[in-house]
């Protein structure tokens, strides 16, 4: 009997012994203070070390050394002003540059250009037909555009990892479901690869024609589900000449496009102006899986050769003859924000009655909340490769955005303020207009806006790296970690490189360019103050005496249980 | 990061030539919308990699013809739970050393294609062989089967046709077993549960452990009953 006491009593001494003194209650701390004085000094665990995590956490503040990181070098000479089928094309001074083969195309009508620049372009004959001049101005007023849809980072039966995959920044693949150009072959890059092929991309592509054309759009939904294509803001009837559906909403105006089948939309517009187009099937989730493009509709004048198809948006290369005579360059913006929670639910099972079941009835959207906020289809720092506004002073150059995202956007400039010109593809009165640096974009709605580099210290404050962005909070992250969402900048030539990547005066952007980085692996400052702000190592001391307690503990608890006791 | 998919599209230019430069060139310069149609539907398509005559390594000659028509599009993919796009044969077996003419005739309104994967490079620019069809069009290609029996991928490439139904097989002599996912011929190497809810399944599952467990009991003391003493 003595020697069980023994057991107990040395037990629960030293159970008390092992009990850390931080934890000791604040009036027994204070008592011992009295006693014996505050604790000795016992210095706090040290900076875990990143271990290299790929050398960027020592990377030196911005040093270009990763430019070819950051950068990819543009080997198919895409950047580069050129001369193709006669369609002068712009050179874009930014990293990534849209195929010029496909603009040509889309420029000259699939029909007209030579067949080596069809080939090149890897658009179908049949994608951006031009026909006949009928107001006898120089331009093609028949235009037959035909669109598939295509999905991006989908399910498969055979793999976890998605399939014809689009990262929007690094590391990130929403599951996507865009409008395509009509392109020839594989929806991949080529056979050992799962990435999808550069021209099929988020957002949906800017669509160009002129005030007055006889358009047809040819929705062939290649797509597993039911869509339909809507022209919102655009001036179309309700029905087409032959009486069917032409506004793409399934409880007024048609049966959706079933899964293998196409349908043709009509459209005359008799006024200009900045418009947009989505699905309108289940619209709450069609179009902000990214069914959706800017809808353009260029002004009436002589050889006006519009690029009806503007892949990813971004920098307009052949601009319109209206544009020409008031602007020195021009860009549509399209801004799009995306639930994760939704995204990947295109992956979660392959049997698309589950996809359907869990999209549209599954998946509450009044519940949602955004994660990914994305221009012209993908995040910072994705966006420095193509996003860049690149202009000179003294230069003129037309916005045309969209917000085709789920929430409102408070569009701020850095370095410049901009006028709104236009207001959902309406001139707004020269009364109305004044210099602005936020702009308020409401879901759906489209602002042309003038911004001018002329350095009169409202306008424009000089030459830079001006950021411009959602200035509401979320809008500036990936999934919550900045910087990320839809961050890009207006650059001024000098401070550009050679390769199109801004020589930026600020932090590296190694870390930017990591996965881990935004699966919130690494600290946010590690790149330029190492060890200062990391995550520190775990304190040895306290959890080994918190593991004697607990194995004092579980020796007097089978003491209490009679677990000890013989049988 | 293109510079194969350039490859592929000269390929692809020195078949449309082959087809018939003239149709692009007259509709070029045809504005008539009549025209422009013929055109349209003169296109039609393509073949990639055809090979009508050069043997692979091991076949001292070719075995045989064979011939075969393969549609595609929804129609083959109704009668099929949880598939949306089919074609009328998933399978497709043929002796080594064989000329396959394949006729792939699109059903559908939107594109379609029949790719061969992982044939021998020599023979077939990145081991493909590749028919593609438009809406309602059809197009016939040929190519020779090696010597080895195996069995290889065919699949459209469109994003998620492949997914969705549109994968099949090529068997060469005996093969080498079926691949995963093969529509009517293999399961899916995923596959969804279909149970019924989550609470009729736990249900199900907590009746089935109790009946075990005394069922078990019951039987055990029968079994002990029945031991002479």
């Amino acid at each position: 009997m003595g020697r069980r006491r023994g057991v107990w009593i040395g037990m629960a001494a030293l159970a008390l012994l092992a009990f850390p003194p931080q934890w000791y209650p604040d009036g027994v701390r204070l008592t011992l203070t009295r006693w014996f004085g505050a604790a000795d000094y016992r210095p706090l665990p040290a900076s875990q070390s990143m271990n290299g995590d790929g050398g960027m956490a020592m990377a030196p503040a911005a040093d270009g050394a990763d430019e070819g990181v950051f950068c990819p070098e543009d080997l198919a000479g895409r950047r580069a002003a050129q001369e193709i089928d006669g369609v002068v094309i712009a050179a874009t001074p930014t990293c990534a540059a849209d195929d010029p083969y496909l603009i040509a195309a889309a420029v000259r009508g699939t029909n007209n250009v030579s067949a080596d620049t069809l080939n090149r372009s890897g658009l179908t004959p049949d994608a951006v037909e031009k026909g006949r001049d009928l107001d006898g101005d120089g331009d093609p007023d028949e235009i037959h555009i035909r669109l598939e849809v295509a999905e991006l980072n989908g399910g498969s039966p055979l793999s976890r990892q998605p399939v014809t995959r689009y990262d929007i920044a690094p590391g990130i693949e929403p599951g996507l479901w865009v409008f395509a150009p009509k392109l020839v072959g594989m929806a991949v890059e080529n056979f050992e690869s799962q990435v999808a092929r550069y021209s099929l991309r988020l957002p949906s592509p800017a669509i160009r024609i002129e005030q007055g054309d006889r358009v047809r759009i040819t929705l062939e939904n290649s797509h597993y589900m039911p869509h339909t294509l809507h022209l919102h803001g655009a001036d179309h009837g309700f029905v087409d000449v032959a009486g069917e559906g032409n506004d793409g909403v399934p409880i007024t105006s048609e049966v959706p496009v079933m899964p293998g089948f196409a349908r043709t939309y009509e459209l005359t517009p008799r006024h200009a102006g900045t418009m947009f187009y989505h699905c309108h099937v289940q619209p709450h989730v069609h179009v902000q899986m990214g069914l959706q493009g800017l809808f353009v509709i260029e002004e009436n004048r002589p050889d006006n050769w519009l690029q009806t198809l503007n892949v990813g948006a971004g920098q307009v290369r052949v601009r319109s003859v209206a544009s020409r005579e008031r602007y020195d360059q021009e860009y549509d913006l399209h801004y799009l924000d995306l639930d994760k929670q939704l995204g990947e639910r295109i992956r979660r099972h392959n049997d698309p009655r589950l996809i359907t079941r869990s999209m549209h009835r599954e998946y509450d959207v009044t519940d949602a909340t955004q994660d990914y906020f994305t221009l012209n289809g993908r995040s910072f720092p994705y966006t420095f490769r193509e996003s860049l506004v690149v202009a000179e002073p003294d230069e003129q150059v037309k916005l045309r955005v969209v917000n085709g995202g789920s929430k409102g956007m408070a569009l701020h400039t850095h370095g410049h303020k901009f006028t709104v010109t236009d207001l959902d593809g309406v001139p707004r009165p020269e009364a109305a207009r004044s210099a602005q640096d936020v702009v308020w974009l409401a879901t759906a709605q489209r602002v042309d806006l003038d911004l001018s580099l002329v350095n009169d210290g409202r306008q424009s404050y000089g030459p830079g790296i001006w950021l411009f962005h959602d200035h509401q909070n979320q809008g500036v992250t990936n999934d919550g970690i900045g910087p990320g969402g839809n961050i890009s900048a207006i650059v001024d030539p000098e401070y550009l490189s050679e390769s199109g990547w801004p020589r930026t005066r600020g932090v590296s952007f190694a870390p930017y360019f990591t996965e881990a980085y935004y699966r919130k692996e690494v600290p946010v400052w590690e790149a330029y103050a190492p060890g200062l702000f990391s995550d520190p190592a775990p304190d040895r001391w306290l959890l080994g005496r918190l593991l004697v307690l607990c194995l004092c503990l579980g020796v007097l608890a089978a003491l209490v249980t009679g677990w000890l006791r013989r049988p | 990061m293109n510079g194969g998919f350039l490859l592929r599209a000269r390929r692809l230019l020195a078949i449309l030539l082959a087809l018939g430069p003239g149709a692009l060139a007259s509709a070029a310069s045809d504005m008539d919308e009549h025209a422009h149609h013929h055109h349209v539907m003169n296109w039609g398509g393509v073949v990639m990699n055809e090979n009508t005559d050069r043997l692979p390594r091991g076949c001292a000659a070719v075995s045989g013809d064979v011939a075969v028509t393969v549609h595609a599009g929804r129609r083959y993919a109704a009668e099929v739970p949880g598939q949306i796009f089919g074609m009328s044969q998933h399978e497709l077996a043929v002796p080594p050393c064989s000329r396959v003419t394949v006729t792939f005739v699109n059903e559908d309104e939107v594109r379609h294609q029949w790719m061969v994967h992982g044939l021998p490079k020599y023979l077939y620019p990145a081991g493909m062989f590749h028919i593609e069809a438009m809406g309602g069009d059809e197009r016939t290609g040929t190519f020779i089967v090696p010597a080895e029996d195996r069995t290889y991928l065919i699949h459209c490439d469109m994003a998620q046709h492949m997914e969705k139904g549109m994968r099949g097989q090529l068997v060469v002599g005996r093969g080498s077993g079926d691949l995963w996912a093969v529509s009517g011929i293999s399961d899916a190497f995923y596959r969804a549960p279909y149970l019924p809810g989550a609470g009729y399944t736990a249900l199900l599952i907590a009746l089935a452990l109790a009946l075990g467990f005394v069922g078990a009991r019951l039987l055990r003391r029968r079994w002990i009953r029945r031991e002479p003493a």
